[in-house]
């Protein structure tokens, strides 16, 4: 349940890729606890606005204000900001050169989060909560895409976290694994975890999400809950975009 | 020179140059005629040595007395074995100055491509890269050796060892780069988005795999180096291929010195393939 707290608050944010404007004046504000589903079709700009927030793109203008400090002002550590900032891809990007349980705990330990008894504590700890207590000791390749894309999570929040972003996390996956995936974000949203979910998976942001926001050409069109954006909606956008899905 | 006694060569060249009272008892009689020498010398080297002008040799007979000829009568072998260490010695500062200058030069590429960093250092290792691959090793040999190096009173080993160095950095350079770049994007922006700095990305997730994509590349540049050592000879180092061409200069026999050289370096370079494919196999079975 999401609480008072504001966690992020972004500001006008703008993002140019060469004379191309991705982003054009995004604003919102997530609290802790809260689920943000963001949906919208490809290239409207939904991966890059949740890329900007960790500053895997560099954003062209704006303010992202995490935890109460300004991001973008550029004294602050970004490889700081991004421990507390977790993220899942859509192609997993697992390590394929480490095991699964040296891909949850290499960060922790490089980063001297924890020691190596603690990280590997933890990646257990962490496994048994994706179900995928036995596959410590195997290598990614070895896996399904659904167990590649839980060990992502796992690895993700082997930092502590306070936020989660992911990035179309079951776009690249067989139907089949689709569900085991959203089951796990949704235990995750269940513990109180914030998080932005850009998703194709309207069954997972209805359920799952506080709150829906569509992203056309760069701007948010809507941002409301999840019930008043799948049912009672009356602004044109929304019923083109959910008119675009089965 | 006996076959030019038996058959009168002798006297009919120094009869063309001249001396129809050819004498070799006289004293002092060859070196009175420096032409006519000359002239017997080269024709020697193309005679049929006497002893064995006999025609009922088979080849393998004829083969193993070309062995004992060239390798172990006057312990020929062991020009052999000192070219074979210069060669050696050369290929592996070669190979070991080509990976240091290859990596660096790669690392400052790379740097540059993924980061916008070392812009003039970036454009120093692309002219370095483009003419040294731009221009024949043997001409860049010549170069160092005569110009660069003229003066340093270095060993001439040493010399070729850093002249190789020097080729195969720049395509050392190119192979690690391509090694680095074919490390998926998403690799270092999942170690990023964990909180890693980009010089800790690099050293625990990207060169390792990247170690992978090169090492095959990696190996066929060392085999093509130790390979193109054999032009050390060119400024007077005796390299195992110089040293078969002086014995073929002693005994008059191509055959045996330059095909035992060949087979020396396939021997080594099969020797090396094995090595790699094991080394490329043990780091597959880590991945699948």
């Amino acid at each position: 349940m999401p609480t008072d707290e504001v966690l992020l608050e972004v500001k006008d944010l703008h993002k140019y890729f060469g004379d191309l404007e991705v982003l054009k004046g995004i604003s919102t504000e997530v609290r802790r606890g809260e689920v943000v589903a963001v949906v919208g079709l490809s290239g409207c700009g939904k991966s890059t606005f949740l890329r900007c927030i960790n500053q895997l793109e560099v954003p062209t203008s704006g303010e992202i204000i995490f935890e109460g400090t300004n991001t973008l002002d550029g004294s602050i550590d970004i490889t700081k900001l991004r421990e507390r900032i977790g993220m899942v891809f859509q192609s997993f990007n697992l390590f394929p050169n480490m095991s699964v349980k040296k891909n949850i705990m290499l960060a922790p330990v490089k980063l001297k989060v924890m020691t190596e008894e603690e990280a590997s504590v933890k990646a257990e700890e962490l496994l048994k909560r994706v179900g995928l207590a036995d596959k410590a000791d195997e290598y990614p390749m070895k896996l399904s895409g659904g167990q590649q894309q839980r060990v992502a999570i796992a690895r993700a929040l082997a930092m502590n976290p306070d936020i989660m972003l992911f990035d179309e996390p079951t776009s690249a996956l067989d139907p089949m694994m689709v569900g085991e995936v959203l089951n796990i974000i949704k235990e995750l949203a269940e513990s109180g975890m914030t998080m932005i979910v850009v998703t194709h998976e309207m069954g997972f942001a209805r359920e799952v999400a506080d709150r829906v926001m569509l992203f056309h050409n760069g701007v948010v069109v809507e941002d409301c809950t999840p019930e008043k954006f799948f049912n009672e909606n009356d602004n044109p956008q929304v019923k083109e975009f959910l008119s675009h899905l089965i | 020179m006996a076959y030019l006694e038996e058959t009168g060569v002798i006297k009919d060249i120094f009869a063309y140059y001249g001396d129809i009272g050819y004498d070799p008892e006289i004293p002092g009689y060859f070196s009175a005629h420096p032409e006519a020498l000359a002239a017997i010398q080269v024709i020697d080297h193309y005679s049929p040595e006497t002893e064995d002008s006999g025609d009922d040799q088979n080849f393998f007979e004829w083969l193993w007395s070309e062995i004992v000829k060239n390798f172990v009568e006057k312990d020929r072998y062991q020009l052999i074995i000192m070219g074979l260490q210069n060669t050696v010695f050369i290929t592996i500062i070669g190979l070991a100055l080509g990976l240091l200058i290859g990596i660096i030069s790669a690392i400052i590429r790379s740097y540059h491509d993924m980061r916008n960093k070392f812009k003039i250092l970036n454009a120093i290792v692309r002219v370095y890269i483009t003419v040294i691959r731009g221009t024949p090793i043997l001409v860049q040999l010549l170069i160092i050796y005569f110009i660069v190096f003229a003066s340093s009173g270095l060993n001439s080993i040493v010399i070729a060892g850093i002249a190789f160095g020097i080729n195969s950095g720049a395509y050392v350079a190119e192979i690690v780069r391509a090694g680095i770049n074919a490390v998926p994007k998403g690799q270092l922006e999942a170690a990023e988005s964990l909180g890693m700095t980009f010089n800790m990305a690099m050293v625990t997730v990207i060169m390792p795999q990247a170690v992978r994509n090169i090492l095959p590349a990696l190996c066929n540049e060392g085999i093509s180096l130790l390979k193109e050592t054999s032009i050390a000879g060119y400024i007077g180092i005796v390299d195992v291929t110089k040293a078969a061409m002086l014995i073929r200069s002693q005994t008059y026999s191509a055959f045996v010195p330059l095909i035992g050289v060949a087979l020396i370096y396939l021997i080594i370079v099969l020797f090396l393939q094995y090595l790699v494919g094991k080394l490329e196999k043990r780091l597959n079975n880590a991945y699948r």
